[in-house]
């Protein structure tokens, strides 16, 4: 991995709530369209680690670089507009808005009209209506859900929801995407479809997809690369080959349930 | 028939003008979950405000009869006045305690709201003395139903009050800062994530909900014409009645505030009618209790599950 394609750049974070030390000097680098799993045991720290990329907490120590640029201490906000985006371990859509609202909401980060101007009701601010309503729709067909662009987000199945917690995100224009557990209660034929899914997204938008996922098959088949999290810390770095053969990745799976355990 | 008519009339007119200062409760609670208890001292702000615009303009113009844009003109510098007003509140007052316990953020609305009464009895300010608003609508009988008139005045009342409504309808769903309302006021956390300016989208909503509370203010003004020192007694009245307004049609929800303030007025008007004409306000909290026994997420409110 050269120094120059690198796109998202983080070193000694570390993050404690209390005595817990849920982060410990946590350094991971992302090249530029690469597709990075970052897995380990329940509690080992995943999802603290994407609230410390995303500004939902502020990290005790180190930085975060995209695109060259540290993110440590800007508003949530900020670092969307920045570039990076993610999806909820736990769905977090706006349940009571439309799955067309949900998307165009976030169409917003990257549509030139302020919010103010709406307010005028410009025929400016109509013109860019339309183009998100264009641009979110264009993201539901790809994502299967333009027929249900009308419903309310929290009617649909777990498994759009999924997906259209994925759409969202990519409507924010982000030049790094932080899946967290994407497959999580999917059924095997939408996990299957999950992994052309992610496939299919990191060539069309040119992102830089860094996931956590459980599902072990699907993190060793589509991740070029895999970072192993243990107790707040990096345990293991490499080649899923490489990241299945290291014994300390494999005690540290010990105990866990065997299906996961036997994929590590 | 006369009187059902009459009576009708009546409910639609103050109903709109609860509805259009209930919209500002329900807009702040949707995103920040607490009662502005200052919302009403704006109301009272924009009814003084106009006042003083409009004896102004009446000095400059020196009419006899108001001309027909007067009541407009002092209409938009009433609501820009109080959006500023209420721009400036949410800076000063609110967002420093942004995040702070529920508890402090109230104490702190019941002090934004002391403030303002009493900033407005300041003799520099509006005084303590009752004032009357000069004539700023050329009063018309525009037909007559049986015996009950309409008037322009009353033309120009549920105009005004349907206009913003239906302004503020198209605003919240199908515009950008209307989307990013119902985002934050869903999860403001996860707004700021998907990249909404949470802090505008705040402000904004303070704006306009001033906005709309100077137009009640002004409707009210121009309704009754003699407006009460800052403190007076009726402006909490009136404050508390758009606020049950608010909860009565499920506070949070824009719908359900136009449509609370409605009900409210109707309610307190055929009461009048056709009841005790001295029990009102018993009407209003009577209707309030039902609502908060028999449905307490309101008409149009959603019954909240705690999630466990
Ligand atoms: N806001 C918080 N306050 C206190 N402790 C927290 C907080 N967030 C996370 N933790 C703790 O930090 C540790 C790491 O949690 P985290 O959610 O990051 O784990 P994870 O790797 O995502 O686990 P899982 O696979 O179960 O999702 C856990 O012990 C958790 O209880
Ligand atoms: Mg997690």
């Amino acid at each position: 991995m050269s120094g120059s394609d690198v796109i998202l750049d983080v070193r000694g974070v570390s993050k404690s709530f209390g005595g817990l030390k849920a982060v410990q000097d946590f350094s991971l680098s992302l090249s530029q369209g690469g597709l990075k799993g970052l897995i380990g045991p329940n509690g080992a720290g995943k999802t603290t680690v994407f609230n410390l990329l995303t500004g939902v907490y502020r990290p005790d120590a180190g930085t975060v670089r995209l695109g060259g640029a540290n993110l440590v201490g800007l508003r949530p906000c900020a670092i969307a507009e920045a570039g990076m985006a993610r999806t909820f371990q736990n769905i977090r859509l706006f349940g009571q808005l439309s799955v067309l609202d949900n998307v165009r909401l976030a169409c917003h980060l990257r549509s030139s009209g302020t919010m103010t101007g709406a307010v005028l009701g410009s025929v400016f601010a109509r013109g860019q209506e339309r183009a998100m309503t264009e641009r979110a729709r264009e993201l539901l067909r790809l994502f299967d859900l333009a027929d249900r662009e009308d419903e309310e987000a929290r009617n649909l199945p777990y498994g759009d929801q999924r997906r259209l917690e994925i759409a969202r995100a990519l409507a924010t224009g982000p030049a790094v995407l932080l899946l967290d557990e994407p497959a999580a209660g999917m059924n095997p034929q939408e996990k299957v479809e999950l992994r052309q899914l992610i496939r299919r997204v990191r060539q069309e938008f040119k992102v830089t997809i860094l996931l956590i996922e459980h599902d072990m098959g699907l993190v060793m088949d589509v991740c070029e690369r895999i970072a192993v999290l243990d107790y707040g810390q990096v345990i293991a770095e490499g080649t899923p080959a490489e990241v299945q053969s290291n014994p300390r990745v494999v005690e540290a799976y010990l105990g866990e349930a065997p299906a996961e355990a036997g994929h590590a | 028939m006369d009187q059902l008519l009459q009576t009708l009339k009546d409910g639609i007119a103050i109903g709109s003008l609860y509805a259009l200062i209930a919209l500002g409760y329900t807009m702040v609670y949707g995103i920040l979950k607490f009662i502005n208890f200052a919302h009403s001292d704006v109301v009272v702000l924009g009814a003084w405000l106009s006042l003083l615009f409009a004896r102004k303009l009446e000095a400059v113009t020196g009419w006899g009869a108001p001309p027909w844009w007067a009541g407009a003109l002092v209409l938009i510098l009433a609501m820009a006045a109080c959006a500023l007003a209420g721009f400036c509140i949410e800076r000063l007052a609110y967002k420093p305690i942004r995040g702070a316990p529920r508890l402090n953020v109230l104490i702190t609305a019941i002090g934004v709201s002391l403030f303002l009464q009493n900033m407005g009895q300041q003799e520099w300010m509006f005084g303590t003395r009752p004032a009357n608003i000069p004539a700023l609508v050329n009063d018309a009988t525009l037909f007559t139903v049986g015996r009950v008139n309409f008037t322009l005045l009353d033309a120009a009342g549920v105009g005004t009050a349907l206009a913003l409504m239906v302004g503020l309808e198209w605003l919240v769903f199908h515009t950008k800062i209307g989307r990013g309302m119902r985002a934050v006021s869903h999860s403001t956390a996860t707004a700021s994530l998907m990249g909404v300016p949470v802090n505008r989208v705040i402000s904004t909503t303070f704006v306009i909900g001033s906005a709309l509370a100077a137009a009640g203010g002004f409707l009210w003004a121009l309704k009754y014409s003699q407006i009460k020192q800052t403190a007076d007694t009726s402006w909490t009245l009136l404050g508390l009645k758009a606020f049950v307004a608010a909860v009565v049609g499920g506070i949070g929800n824009v719908r359900g505030a136009m449509l609370g303030g409605l009900a409210i007025g109707m309610l307190e008007m055929f009461g009048a009618a056709y009841l005790w004409s001295s029990m009102t306000d018993v009407y209003v909290f009577g209707l309030l209790i039902a609502v908060l026994l028999l449905r307490p997420g309101g008409i149009l409110g959603k019954a909240v599950v705690e999630k466990v």
